[in-house]
């Protein structure tokens, strides 16, 4: 409910301050354990009256701690309400703080489920799969009739490659509850089964369904607009996008989304300055990368360098901090970066995360790096569960063709832009290209 | 300046980047709050101005703040809204009415209304609510007959302001409609009905002016709005024997009544596709449909839907359900309520935690069958069924359509305040459901009648004395939420004395 404000993610004069906070986190290496600056209280679902946003909860809960410091439930809410306020600020300080109440309420409760779910979806937005599937089942097992762990377990599970483990805990987790939490997983789960009428079926159900928070909408909306436009159907993804923004004028995800039309539509220029107003809030791979990629189709080659310069000075400070990686800078540095960091990264990558998209960078990066043999058989790999994402095939049909198998590399790079001729301005070109060169 | 932002850029990267969020997973929401689905008011009384008539309304939405613009509520389109009663008191549904919705944008904008909206059909409401009702027959648990009463039925939009809204009342009293068999009905915003001092209560009941019993309390609901569901159903239509109730003390009297919230079930692998067809169209509002065999293997049978929410007697999940067992309460029925939760109100934590921060309330905490029977059973003589092996513990709403109205002023207290029409003899909009509860935990049918309360005594709106009795919503223009603080007054009921809280409780809140 916070959609009226529109406000920049993150303000410029307050970013070199988060600089250095960030900084001394590091340093510190979470060898803190004094409380949250502001204390914390109540589960607001517990009488009905749901908070009119999350920045009002996190006020109502510091106000209820501070009444009762006893209270181990209200520091595991207020830190659910800080991993929210991270969703919808992109402001990533508040994972330290929802982390020192979730540890704030085990001082108090060590056996607090709330707080070990708590844990675990923190665990697992900083890609700790096999953590976060440890600690949703620890939840599970204390408290064995509760739906919260399996929204954890079945993300560790689906990002560690387990999909027949987690099909049964979605279903499960659907079973038990119905709503915009396990709907839009389910979406998910089919969508990378390659179902995606019923993904869109399910997004759909995940939308009406809605949530506590204009974000959370927002968010199964602007991934509804990605189905449709994978589908397809330009307009209908058009019109999600558009609700998402309704819901929440601020909502990034949604914005690139609109990119994504300019590219279907041909409107490069558009695109490039939507996802340009993007990234300058939120500098992230996913937003940067497609951004250069499409200067480069322009052919504003210095432009797309610079972007590709911050990419390349996140990967720098990454490897620094010691941090572990994730696929999209496996496939950053795949196509624009060095293909042999590329594999050792998507090696990493695909060793504590063997899910269809590590099986995907991997075989990329290896096709990359001049070893195509390899590189295909593990984009065979990303291609066992039957999905239509078309960068998998075209990563499949560009290894293929460089292992000089015809008929592979026609069928794969035909699908590829059967299933989306505008999956990406760079690529479809390429992949056009290469299917013409075809001997 | 370029070197600036780029700096400034890579700053916020070395944020993003350790604690990454990249699109590397799905982070879906984890959601506790479902406010669309969650249950969280119903009231079930004999209206004065309908004698012959059960009179439901039930809340979902809550704690609506007016001014929510762009984003207005309303009903989940795709789930199914229930009002059951159980009339033999076994803790099943043997009526229910099922609510289905269907919300029309106009395509043309975004926008919910532009002024002036007049009537539920002016085409300056762009944003049109729908539903339908489908009144259910079951006995014993099973669905015996189900026949749809009204179609293509309004809702009362919420109530965005005084300028595109004129005059909302007349608007809203245009979603009043009778149904066949003189049912009658209306869906729409309304003014939240509850009232309590939420942040004394729930911050370990600090009480603002103790014990509670002389006003002072802030009404922490006021001036917020609700989506209601109310309807006034002729007794013929709800008893046992299809007849209306001669008196208090008829075999037919006593009716249970909760609502409930389904959503419609999904298998995670979709078998329309697995057989390579395109999706089934959704099966809006039907049940008990079979799920197809895939493969020649047999598939479990599974109802359509599943149900994701319940509510009959207020605050009993909330206050006497461990955290652990509050989703297993919102997926059962009330016929397993003994078995599963007799034990936490038997021995309740929350008197526990009152005698911690009051001492001098001294509430019996073990063994409390006054509870049970309060709560769960129904009273004596009043509002309990008989059963076949003593009265079952059922969590439903338990009214004696026989009891009469009050005939002056109600009585805030219901029944231990000597009005034999209130809570817990179902549920008044007006019954003073914290006082009451706290003073039935500390034990007043067990005769420790001690004046707690938490200083609200009232709802900040008036109810209407007709149909649908819920008060008009606070407009979005005229939205001044939580500003109300109950007046002091002599205590009521009397004496007591004050209560001394002790100091700084270390037990968790319920």
């Amino acid at each position: 409910m916070t959609a009226h404000r529109t406000k920049p993610i993150l303000k410029l004069g307050s970013i070199a301050l988060a600089f250095v906070v960030v900084l001394a986190t590091l340093a510190l290496a979470n060898r803190s354990s004094n409380p949250p600056s502001d204390p914390p209280g109540r589960q607001g679902a517990d009488l009905g009256a749901p908070p009119r946003n999350t920045e009002e909860q996190v006020k109502s809960l510091q106000r209820q701690i501070r009444a009762d410091p006893s209270d181990a439930r209200g520091y595991a809410a207020l830190g659910d309400a800080y991993l929210q306020r991270t969703r919808e600020t992109g402001d990533f300080a508040f994972y330290t703080r929802a982390e020192r109440s979730f540890r704030e309420a085990f001082r108090r409760d060590p056996d607090s489920a709330q707080a070990i779910v708590g844990e675990a979806t923190l665990a697992l937005a900083r890609h700790d799969f096999r953590e976060g599937l440890r600690q949703g089942e620890r939840a599970l097992a204390l408290e064995p009739e509760t739906v919260r762990p399996y929204a954890a377990i079945v993300d560790g599970q689906v990002e560690l490659g387990r999909y027949r483990g987690a099909a049964r805990s979605l279903q499960e987790m659907v079973d038990r509850r119905p709503n915009l939490a396990s709907y839009s997983r389910i979406s998910y789960f089919r969508e990378l089964n390659g179902d995606v009428p019923g993904a869109i079926e399910a997004m759909r159900l995940a939308v009406s369904a809605g949530g506590g928070t204009s974000e959370n909408v927002a968010f199964v909306q602007t991934l509804l607009g990605d189905l449709q436009l994978d589908a397809g159907r330009v307009s209908r993804a058009r019109r999600a996008y558009g609700e998402a923004l309704t819901s929440e004028p601020a909502h990034l995800p949604a914005r690139a989304g609109l990119a994504r039309i300019d590219v279907a539509r041909g409107n490069l220029e558009s695109a490039a300055r939507r996802l340009r107003q993007v990234s300058e809030r939120l500098p992230l791979p996913i937003y940067l990368t497609p951004l250069a990629e499409i200067e480069i189709v322009r052919g504003n080659r210095a432009q797309a360098n610079r972007d590709l310069e911050l990419v390349r000075a996140q990967r720098r400070l990454l490897e620094a901090a010691g941090t572990r990686t994730d696929v999209d800078l496996a496939l950053f540095e795949a196509d624009h970066g060095d293909p042999r960091r590329a594999v050792r990264f998507a090696r990493a990558v695909f060793a504590s995360a063997p899910s269809v998209r590590s099986s995907d960078a991997l075989g990329w990066a290896l096709t990359r790096a001049g070893n195509p043999r390899e590189g295909l058989r593990h984009a065979r790999q990303a291609l066992r569960l039957g999905s239509v994402d078309p960068s998998f095939h075209y990563h499949a049909g560009m290894a293929a063709k460089a292992l000089g198998q015809r008929g592979t590399a026609a069928r794969e790079l035909r699908r590829t832009l059967s299933l989306n001729p505008s999956f990406s301005p760079l690529h479809a070109r390429r992949a056009r290209r290469s299917l013409a060169d075809l001997p | 300046m370029k070197k600036l932002s780029l700096l400034a850029a890579l700053a916020a990267a070395a944020i993003a980047v350790p604690l990454s969020i990249g699109s590397s997973h799905r982070e879906a929401p984890n959601i506790s709050l479902d406010p669309a689905a969650d249950n969280t008011d119903t009231y079930a009384f004999t209206a004065k101005d309908a004698p012959g008539a059960l009179t439901v309304a039930a809340n979902w939405i809550p704690g609506q703040v007016a001014a929510n613009g762009p984003n207005f509520f309303r009903f989940d389109d795709r789930a199914a809204y229930y009002i059951n009663i159980d009339n033999t008191g076994d803790g099943r549904a043997d009526i229910r009415y099922r609510y289905t919705f269907k919300t029309k944008v106009n395509t043309s904008g975004y926008q919910h209304s532009v002024p002036q909206v007049t009537s539920l059909n002016d085409p300056d409401l762009k944003q049109r609510e729908f539903y339908s009702v489908v009144r259910e027959t079951h006995r014993r648990g099973k669905l015996r007959s189900s026949k749809r009463i009204g179609r293509r039925l309004r809702a009362a939009p919420s109530n965005v302001g005084s300028k595109t809204m004129p005059d909302y009342s007349r608007l809203a009293n245009q979603a009043i409609r009778t149904l066949p068999g003189g049912v009658k009905v209306f869906v729409g915003q309304r003014d939240e009905a509850f009232f309590i001092d939420l942040g004394a209560t729930f911050d370990s009941i600090n009480l603002r002016v103790p014990p509670g019993n002389a006003g002072g309390g802030k009404d922490d609901f006021s001036g917020q709005n609700t989506n209601s569901v109310v309807m006034q159903i002729p007794e013929r239509l709800v008893t046992k024997n299809r007849r209306a109730v001669s008196s208090p003390g008829a075999a037919n009297a006593v009716v249970g009544v909760w609502a409930s919230t389904e959503r419609r079930k999904l298998e995670v692998t979709n078998l329309d596709f697995n057989r390579g067809r395109a999706p089934s169209r959704e099966p809006r509002g039907r049940r008990g449909r079979r799920a197809p065999a895939f493969a020649g293997r047999r598939v479990r049978r599974a109802p359509a839907f599943v149900q994701v929410s319940r509510l009959a007697n207020p605050l009993v999940n909330e206050l006497f359900s461990p955290a652990a067992k509050k989703d297993l309460y919102n997926r059962t029925q009330p016929a397993t309520d003994q078995r599963r939760f007799g034990k936490f109100v038997l021995k309740p934590e929350l008197a526990r935690f009152i005698n911690d921060q009051f001492p001098a309330v001294n509430a019996p905490e073990n063994n409390r069958t006054d509870l049970v029977q309060g709560l769960l059973q129904g009273l004596p003589g009043l509002n309990q069924h008989k059963g076949i092996k003593g009265p079952p513990a059922v969590d439903t709403m338990k009214l004696n359509l026989g009891t009469p109205p009050a005939s002056g002023a109600e009585n805030r207290f219901g029944v231990i305040g000597g009005d034999m029409a209130g809570f817990p003899n179902g549920r008044r909009l007006g019954d003073d459901i914290v006082d009451i509860e706290l003073q039935l935990v500390a034990g007043f049918l067990k005769g420790n009648k001690v004046p707690l309360g938490d200083g609200v005594d009232q709802n900040d709106k008036p109810f209407l004395s007709t149909f649908p009795y819920l008060a008009a919503p606070t407009g979005g223009f005229e939205s001044n939420p939580s500003d109300r603080f109950e007046p002091l007054h002599a205590p009521v009921p009397a004496g007591g004395g004050p209560v001394q809280q002790a100091p700084g409780g270390p037990l968790p809140l319920p």
